[in-house]
């Protein structure tokens, strides 16, 4: 087994490689607004000395650290597969004897994110040059700690997302539904600011909801700012939600393939 | 059923449910509401059973429900009724030990990534069918011997042509061994060496591995030069199983003689044989000839009329079954 995905890994980063310039782009479209963000609220900050307790540096270590975070967790499984499902190109993966959507999305994913890690470098140290930022708060502990809860914030994303895309088994046209699914994400993630600077039902109901185990959490965790109850919280409620993102993977992947093999492609 | 047969068929069905619905705006908007569907049998009620090593030639004009079968024998497709097992197992669950023992491919479809080389598809196959170095190595030179492939598996699939290009789908399709074969088309849009290349190689194939064939194609000459049978299916119907002398001898016991006449209109070409579509493009002008009488057409024609050009030639396959169900 471990000899597909070093194989498949081979493949699909040459496969990722020649389309590095394509990357390239959607790294620096996807860029854009983390950017603004940081800008936005760090002048607010500055010229106020802190929003909500926040200084100007909380906001540039969030938003720096939400840079590596969100491409860390990130996920890109119904752009590599749900196109297979309408034009019937999952044929060719549904008669392999292995699964397509947890070998080759997966790997696919990964090099996805190490390409666009990659591409970030650069971006990352001309953002630390700009703002200086003072990166204190983050141990070592920290680190450790994030690690774990990182590969579990990507298998939720990853997980709910492959469910998602499994709904284009069903009805052709799923990108409405996935555009109204990253709402979400950007609402309840702290994509959009720490939540802490939501409104208190906004951050009640996230608590519960698994964007922040994706972003938010993650983020609070490695800049130090969490409690020993709190990551306890955290680390359960990823528990919860990868069991019930597998659950709901597993329900939509096979009547989707049924499905699939009714309709015929 | 006896365990033997390589593939049996019991009343297969498929029907699929197609949605339909009137051009224009209104329907368009009374579809929204109520959808009406029809159904269309693609497959109906067919039975046949296959042998170990056995090539069959799975005819039948677009249509007629040959990829439809095609893909429920290889478990992609769910049947509306009846049975089916290949090497034991029932296809469309999809058993990961079915998987590994059969293959499909498609002349119309690629499964090898655009990007990359084929050789690297390939290491990529071995590690998914598991396969030993050694074996794999001895199965890539056997079919390197039968289909020159070093060179063409190094260049990027992209930049190979049409034919090259269904070579290392083969390849790839054949790289685990599969004791079961479906091929759709294995030959279309390839030149005639290229066909002639393939068809080589899949008879070979077969001697060398026993491996059990069923393949459809709208080549005569594939059906001719690799199966002794042939299953002939019509709208969704099977219509005939039997060895392909008995069908060509059955149904189309005829030639297509073409001429090419210095003054075409002034001659009336039925007396010679029944008038078959004309080729505009080479203003060649048909007939349709008993087999046992087309040395003896051809010589009256040369001495009759002013011929500039002749052809003899087997009918189209289309026409074959057309006639033989149709007609």
């Amino acid at each position: 087994m471990l000899k597909i995905y070093q194989r498949l890994w081979q493949v699909t980063w040459a496969e990722q490689w020649q389309y590095r310039a394509n990357t390239l782009m959607y790294l620096l479209y996807w860029l854009v607004s983390p950017v603004v963000y940081l800008s936005v609220w760090t002048t607010i900050a500055r010229s106020q000395g802190s929003v909500s307790g926040l200084t100007a540096n909380d906001f540039v270590i969030y938003y720096m650290t939400l840079l590596i975070i969100d491409q860390l967790t990130s996920d890109i499984t119904i752009y590599n597969f749900a196109s297979k499902v309408q034009d019937g190109t999952l044929s060719n993966d549904l008669i392999r004897p292995i699964h397509p959507m947890l070998t080759t999305t997966l790997v696919n994913n990964m090099a996805f994110k190490v390409l666009t890690l990659l591409a970030l470098l650069p971006v990352w140290g001309v953002l630390w040059f700009l703002f200086q930022p003072d990166f204190t708060g983050v141990t070592w502990q920290g680190i450790l700690l994030v690690i774990p809860a990182v590969v579990l914030g990507f298998l939720i994303n990853f997980l709910l997302n492959a469910a998602l895309t499994c709904v284009a088994f069903w009805t052709t046209r799923i990108w409405a539904l996935h555009e109204f699914f990253m709402a979400l994400g950007t609402l309840f993630s702290g994509q959009f600011v720490p939540l802490t600077l939501m409104p208190p039902l906004i951050q009640s109901i996230a608590r519960f909801l698994p964007f922040q185990l994706t972003k938010y959490f993650l983020i609070e965790l490695i800049l130090g700012r969490l409690s020993p109850s709190d990551i306890v919280q955290g680390y359960l409620m990823g528990v919860f939600w990868l069991v019930v993102s597998l659950l709901l993977f597993r329900w939509a992947w096979r009547n989707g393939v049924k499905k699939f093999s009714a309709v015929g492609a | 059923m006896p365990q033997s047969a390589a593939i049996t068929v019991e009343k297969l069905s498929k029907t699929y449910q197609v949605s339909e619905r009137e051009g224009g705006f209104s329907a368009a908007v009374r579809s929204f509401f109520k959808r009406t569907y029809r159904d269309v049998r693609a497959v109906d009620t067919v039975s046949f059973q296959i042998e170990p090593s056995e090539v069959v030639g799975f005819l039948g004009p677009n249509g007629a429900g040959k990829t439809t079968t095609l893909k429920m024998l290889s478990g992609l497709l769910h049947p509306t009724g009846g049975q089916a097992r290949v090497l034991g197992y029932t296809p469309w669950e999809l058993k990961r030990e079915y998987l590994s023992s059969m293959t499909l491919v498609m002349g119309q479809r690629n499964r090898l990534s655009w990007d990359i080389p084929a050789a690297d598809s390939f290491l990529l196959n071995q590690a998914i069918y598991r396969l030993p170095d050694a074996d794999f190595k001895r199965t890539l030179a056997e079919l390197d011997e039968l289909l020159d492939l070093k060179e063409i598996i190094k260049k990027p699939v992209r930049n190979l042509s049409l034919g090259e290009r269904m070579k290392c789908e083969l390849a790839a399709g054949l790289l685990h061994r599969p004791k079961v074969l479906f091929l759709d088309e294995p030959t279309i849009g390839l030149d005639i060496t290229a066909q002639v290349r393939i068809r080589e190689f899949l008879k070979e194939y077969n001697r060398r591995s026993g491996a059990t064939i069923l393949l459809t194609s709208h080549y005569m000459a594939d059906v001719t030069a690799l199966c002794e049978r042939v299953i002939i299916i019509h709208q969704g119907k099977l219509k005939y199983d039997g060895g392909l002398n008995d069908l060509a001898r059955k149904i189309a016991p005829f030639k297509l003689i073409g001429v090419r006449l210095g003054d075409s209109a002034a001659h009336d070409l039925s007396r010679y044989g029944k008038p078959a579509q004309a080729d505009e493009e080479s203003e060649m002008s048909f007939i349709e000839v008993r087999a046992d009488q087309v040395t003896l057409v051809t010589a009256r024609l040369l001495a009759d009329l002013p011929v500039h050009d002749i052809t003899i030639t087997d009918p189209p396959i289309e026409s074959v079954i057309e006639q033989a169900f149709n007609g």
